[in-house]
């Protein structure tokens, strides 16, 4: 069973007679990599809000795990089971990059580790030094920020990964040790791993490419 | 438990928009904690002198009735017995009485200061109605409550022997034992001078030093009668006084003082003592112009603070409101991005209530100890500038120089006279003022927190992040 299943999902902004997408059918499996790709303002990040329950279908239903996304308590789903990798990263910058990470592992009331050094050990793990864990996000580059976002998406060990232009801030190292991760993830941990992305590295990645263009979605043959 | 740590964390995170808030916060609890303190502070001591002196009721002769009554005739004016002023004084409306009375006395035993020591008692003068009264030479002061006389331990303090307490026991000056001869245990004869049928045989029980004006009642300055130098006065119990078989009040100043149980019930205690006989010529009133003398100043003070503090209180309420609704808007990007990483709506709000209640907590301990410890010197600062106007407007007034004449009596019509402003206020932070303080903070943190979490359930996470983005 598909973790994640649209089922003629339609999108139009609140207000706005304009459709985004139109009766998409899709779904998104356990340990797959998945890549939309589109031109800016064709929907891709509003389908990313929709999929995360921070947006809702004006059409159809999502379901997660066969549950009508908007029946649940879609704050308990970003909580728990999802994490998102935004493309603005939405950081607390005021706060510094661990208190980041620990926040959002006590959101998702994550027990029984000792939630500093999981927080160290991720940062650790996207290129981030324990000494600038200790910075506020303010004082950190934007490369830094990007994988510090990276890093409270993964803390409390989601089974979903949502990710806007996950590697849009990272130099070629950093990219590519962020994509090693998704791999991991996606295929060694059995998690879902949807990525937004006009970088063709990540669709490389990717073992479903699909494209979003006019509001309708396309599958592409991977690597190409 | 998270909320909390993170809600600390935010303190130091934001410090710049919450010491603002703080600094508000402490300066409308601080000006609070000390205008509350004076304010209940002079409510205090007002309260307890109207429970004394505004509960104290007199019932006085009304000079200027019983002159009207004795122009038309009326016999309305008869001196009351002294079974009607015990009558008076069982009522329910009444906690306590203190009988008091004096009367002129004369005597051929002993010589009164500024009298002829070589002929003593020896005076007799007209009444001008064609009859004979004596020369008063002394003035017998009685009272039910020697405690009442509140010289002693002042301007008078017993140096041999004890106060008065039993039957024909009485207390005299220095001076007049001096000149006498006088010793403790001695006895002294006299008699009424007015009624000449009352006689008194008192054993000296207390010598007291007098450090008392000899004529501090301004209308004998001049003319200076020995039975008005205070050096003169007899003391004894009221019961000593009408033990001489006393049937009415004529020949005695009676100024008993009747302590309603409530000040308000003084027209109804008036309506009882009408109904058990008490004459118009009578007045039965409290003495408003001594109460509104002592606590004017006190009245006025705390009028000011009540109003200052009405006036912080909105004024600051008012800014802490705009503060807290532009702190929560700034935070709106804070608000969405916890939102966006699941946290409830109600989370959020608890959050930012906490920092608020932290914020309230600290301002509230400092505000109590700062108002506490500035709260005395300005109460005093205030409490002396009003005293020093009242004075001044006493002064002006001249009310002291106005005298009333009524059959042959003299009397000031400055019931207040004699009565000086309070002029002292011990300020200090009980219970009641800490318990009203919590209150007002809680208040404020509830208004501050309730305009958060108003806004805070208004913000949609997403809306937030797209405008942001």
């Amino acid at each position: 069973m598909a973790m994640l299943a649209l089922q003629n999902v339609s999108y139009r902004y609140e207000g706005s007679t304009k459709t985004i997408f139109n009766d998409v059918n899709l779904q998104f499996e356990a340990g797959k990599i998945y890549t939309i790709v589109g031109k800016s303002g064709a929907g891709k990040s509003t389908l990313l809000y929709l999929l995360s329950g921070l947006d809702v279908a004006t059409g159809g239903r999502i379901e997660y795990e066969g549950e009508n996304l908007a029946a649940i308590n879609r704050n308990h789903f970003r909580a728990q089971k999802a994490g998102i990798i935004f493309q603005s990263l939405n950081l607390l910058t005021n706060a510094t990059a661990l208190d980041n990470i620990i926040l959002s592992m006590n959101i998702s009331g994550v027990t029984g580790v000792d939630k500093k050094v999981r927080a160290l050990e991720l940062l650790q793990k996207v290129g981030i030094s324990p000494e600038k864990a200790s910075r506020k996000v303010l004082k950190l580059s934007g490369g830094e920020q990007q994988r510090v976002g990276i890093a409270r998406a993964l803390a409390h060990d989601p089974v979903l990964i949502l990710a806007d232009e996950p590697t849009g801030n990272l130099d070629k190292e950093n990219e590519a040790r962020v994509l090693k991760i998704f791999a991991t993830l996606a295929h060694d941990e059995g998690k879902c791993v949807i990525i937004v992305t006009h970088a063709k590295k990540v669709t490389a990645v990717a073992d479903e490419i699909w494209s979003l263009e006019k509001g309708v979605f396309r599958q592409l043959p991977v690597g190409k | 438990m998270y909320l909390i740590t993170n809600a600390l964390k935010n303190l130091w995170r934001n410090a710049g928009r919450n010491i603002l808030i703080a600094a508000i916060m402490l300066a409308i609890i601080t000006s609070t904690v000390v205008t509350l303190t004076i304010n209940n502070a002079a409510a205090k001591i007002i309260d307890d002198i109207r429970l004394n002196l505004g509960s104290r009721v007199e019932i006085g002769q009304d000079f200027m009735e019983m002159r009207a009554a004795g122009l038309d005739g009326r016999t309305d004016s008869v001196h009351l017995s002294i079974d009607d002023f015990y009558a008076f004084a069982t009522s329910d409306y009444l906690r306590k009485t203190i009988f008091s009375a004096s009367m002129y006395g004369w005597s051929n035993t002993f010589c009164a200061l500024r009298d002829d020591p070589s002929n003593p008692g020896a005076r007799e003068r007209g009444d001008g109605q064609g009859g004979i009264v004596l020369d008063e030479t002394c003035k017998l002061i009685s009272t039910s409550d020697p405690t009442t006389l509140s010289e002693f331990g002042t301007l008078r303090h017993i140096t041999s022997g004890r106060m008065f307490a039993e039957l024909n026991e009485c207390i005299i000056s220095e001076e007049l034992a001096a000149l006498n001869g006088i010793a403790l245990g001695d006895v002294i004869t006299l008699q009424g001078a007015i009624v000449t049928d009352k006689h008194y045989s008192l054993t000296v029980i207390g010598i007291y030093a007098d450090f008392t004006d000899e004529y501090s009642n301004f209308m004998f300055m001049f003319n200076r009668p020995v039975s008005e130098n205070r050096r003169n006065e007899i003391l004894t119990s009221f019961a000593t006084l009408i033990s001489a078989g006393w049937e009415t009040s004529y020949g005695l100043h009676i100024r008993n003082e009747y302590y309603l149980k409530n000040p308000d019930h003084v027209r109804f205690y008036e309506q009882e003592v009408r109904s058990k006989g008490l004459p118009i010529t009578y007045n039965v009133a409290i003495n408003q112009a001594a109460y509104d003398k002592v606590t004017g100043p006190l009245s006025g003070m705390k009028g000011a603070a009540f109003t200052f503090m009405v006036v912080i209180l909105l004024l600051g309420t008012i800014v802490l409101a705009l503060i807290s609704f532009m702190a929560v808007r700034e935070r709106k990007y804070e608000v969405g991005v916890l939102r966006a990483m699941g946290l409830a709506r109600s989370k959020v709000a608890f959050g930012i209530l906490a920092e608020t209640v932290m914020i309230a907590a600290l301002c509230l301990v400092l505000g109590l100890g700062i108002g506490s410890a500035v709260a005395q010197p300005i109460a005093d600062n205030m409490l002396e500038e009003r005293v020093a106007v009242a004075e001044a407007e006493d002064a002006a007034s001249g009310l002291g120089n106005r005298v009333l004449f009524a059959q042959g009596q003299m009397q000031t019509n400055d019931k207040a006279a004699g009565y000086t402003p309070e002029s002292e206020i011990q300020v200090r932070l009980g219970g009641e003022v800490i318990t009203q303080i919590m209150l007002i903070t809680l208040a404020l943190t509830a208004l501050a927190g309730v305009i958060g979490v108003t806004l805070i359930t208004q913000y949609e996470p997403l809306k937030i992040l797209r405008e942001r983005n």
